[in-house]
């Protein structure tokens, strides 16, 4: 036997010393041998269920809105077993025929409605039940855009930016103004020469894009959007299509957005939810979209 | 259909004045709660106070002078001339005073405040508010409230003042009267009045209860419907124009109730 021969009986002998006790001693063994499969077994299964809990927790902290099972009516049902989720960082596109309660989806999320059944949650945390000051506080965590832009008439452009500042920060009036000049770059706007306008001397664009920069204003981790692009030139509406996505790469915002703008819909979605016959028909990302053969997807996404 | 109809009607309405007091009961209660909006209270003092001073004054005068006119008429039958200034004096400062300004601020302000609230919903200006962790009613509300029940009175103070120097612009020069003697009867009836707490005029308290009421009345109902509008601009328009109609009868059926009330607590 050479020396490399004994060596590596050496190693074999530690690698498993049991092996040795259980020609010394067979029955033993044997008992040992079951104990430590039930333990390993044990082990794994634990190991398993953890791993699993883990990912649960981590797919459910992700989730930044949740909308499950929503009924809402008023005289007539308007959103029948709606459910969807966005997870942080994604851009959820809501697209439907007019009339189909799409901005009220929005209203759901801002909860400046409350479902006749169903949860919404936002950061897990459901905003359903919650106080109407309660619901304010909720409300600080989101930025919306909306369709006609929704800037005070009476404010000039910083003001309206400086707007939710003022109201939920103890920010001094010079930190203010530095936040300000930030979001209305952000949005490509030239602060000196808007700063002091009033909403009545801008134009349709530029008043869309106040209005995100007063939504981005508390750097919010929600952004939501009503109708962003329409009325909009197709120059201006590329320009705000590309700002959402400039958010959603840049600070990684959670952003839901109404849309009839298929085509914008397309570049900007992480996923789309297609709201027909008061539910949601389809969701799921652009490309699932078009590779569909459901014969109302292909009708509505039409010569696209 | 008829019964269904009239039921329907009947909810509404309930729903309606439920509503009302609701926002009428925030809208105050705000008055006491951080964050209080006081450079907006500011500003509405001045939109509603000195804003309505022009349309106040030309309204006060001109009632004045047409009241001496009026009233020396019948005074001219029993030989009472001498008495117009406390003519003037008394019904400028219990009755009209406080309900010209009323009817004038309802007029001006309550639709103005009417248009602006409305113009703010249709545009979604208030679910802006909303979205931004603003209660609209603590905003808006509030300070218009405010603003009307500290402004109305005031503005009924200079209309009373306005109104019996009309009168006596009169009584100078169409029934040839002193000022002095004017003067002194306008004096002799305020304190004929009565005091209150002894040295308060009865006159004077209920010159000042009725504006205050009437400016709380002006300014809710007028954000009521400027809140509640719906349907576009011609919802705007529609609320205008109901503030204006509502707060107007408001205002001329509190007064007779006001009156009743304050008669049998201050005049015995």
């Amino acid at each position: 036997m050479t020396d490399a021969d004994d060596r590596r009986k050496q190693q074999e002998e530690r690698r498993h010393p049991s092996e040795k006790d259980e020609t010394a001693m067979p029955r033993r063994a044997h008992d040992s041998s079951r104990v430590r499969a039930a333990i390993r077994s044990e082990l794994e299964e634990v190991a398993e269920q953890t791993e699993h809990r883990a990912t649960r927790e981590r797919v459910a902290a992700n989730r930044v809105i949740s909308l499950e099972s929503i009924y809402l009516a008023f005289d007539e049902p308007i959103l029948e077993n709606v459910s969807f989720d966005a997870c942080e960082g994604e851009t959820i596109v809501v697209v439907g025929e007019s009339g189909t309660g799409k901005s009220t989806i929005l209203k759901l999320i801002l909860r400046l409605l409350v479902p006749d059944q169903g949860r919404v949650s936002i950061d897990g945390e459901e905003i359903t039940h919650l106080t109407f000051d309660d619901a304010l506080k909720v409300r600080q965590k989101m930025g919306m855009v909306f369709q006609g832009a929704a800037l005070f008439d009476s404010m000039t452009v910083y003001e309206n930016v400086a707007y939710p500042l003022r109201e939920h920060t103890t920010l001094t009036e010079d930190e203010i103004e530095a936040r300000v000049r930030e979001k209305l770059d952000f949005v490509d706007l030239e602060a000196d020469r808007v700063i002091d306008q009033l909403p009545s001397e801008l134009s349709g664009g530029m008043k869309k894009r106040v209005g995100i920069a007063r939504g981005l204003a508390n750097n919010p981790e929600i952004m939501l959007y009503d109708e962003p692009t329409s009325g909009l030139d197709p120059l201006t509406t590329a320009t705000i299509t590309y700002l959402i996505i400039k958010l959603q790469r840049e600070l990684g915002v959670t952003s839901v957005v109404v849309s009839h703008d298929i085509r914008s819909a397309f570049r900007m979605a992480s996923k789309i939810a297609l709201l027909a016959n008061k539910r949601i028909g389809f969701f799921g990302s652009p490309e699932e979209m078009t590779g569909s053969d459901d014969p109302y997807l292909r009708e509505f996404l039409g010569g696209f | 259909m008829i019964l269904e109809r009239f039921n329907d009607a009947a909810k509404r309405t309930v729903y309606s004045l439920q509503d009302f007091f609701v926002l009428a009961g925030k809208a105050v209660g705000f008055i006491f709660v951080k964050p209080f909006y006081a450079s907006d209270a500011v500003q509405q003092m001045d939109a509603i106070g000195v804003g309505s001073l022009g349309i106040v004054l030309l309204t006060g005068f001109f009632t004045g002078m047409v009241l001496a006119l009026q009233s020396s008429v019948q005074l001219k039958t029993f030989g009472a001339t001498d008495y117009i200034g406390s003519l003037i004096s008394g019904s400028m400062i219990r009755e009209l005073g406080p309900v010209l300004a009323g009817l004038m601020v309802a007029g001006r302000v309550g639709s103005g405040i009417a248009a602006q609230l409305g113009s703010m919903r249709v545009t979604e200006q208030i679910d802006a508010l909303n979205t931004l962790g603003t209660d609209p009613i603590k905003k808006l509300v509030t300070p218009r409230v405010l603003a009307a029940l500290i402004m109305l009175p005031v503005l009924t103070v200079i209309n009373d003042f306005i109104g019996i120097l009309g009168g006596n612009v009169i009584a100078s020069f169409y029934l040839g009267k002193p000022s002095s003697l004017y003067w002194k009867t306008v004096f002799e009836q305020i304190l004929n009045g009565g005091f209150t707490l002894r040295f308060i005029p009865n006159d004077f308290i209920q010159g000042l209860i009725k504006p205050f009421v009437f400016g709380g009345i002006i300014s809710l109902v007028a954000c009521f419907y400027g809140l509640n509008t719906t349907g576009g601009t011609e919802g705007v328009g529609v609320s205008t124009t109901r503030t204006v109609v509502t707060a107007s009868i408001m205002i001329l059926v509190t007064d007779y109730f006001l009156t009743q009330i304050i008669l049998a607590i201050f005049q015995q």
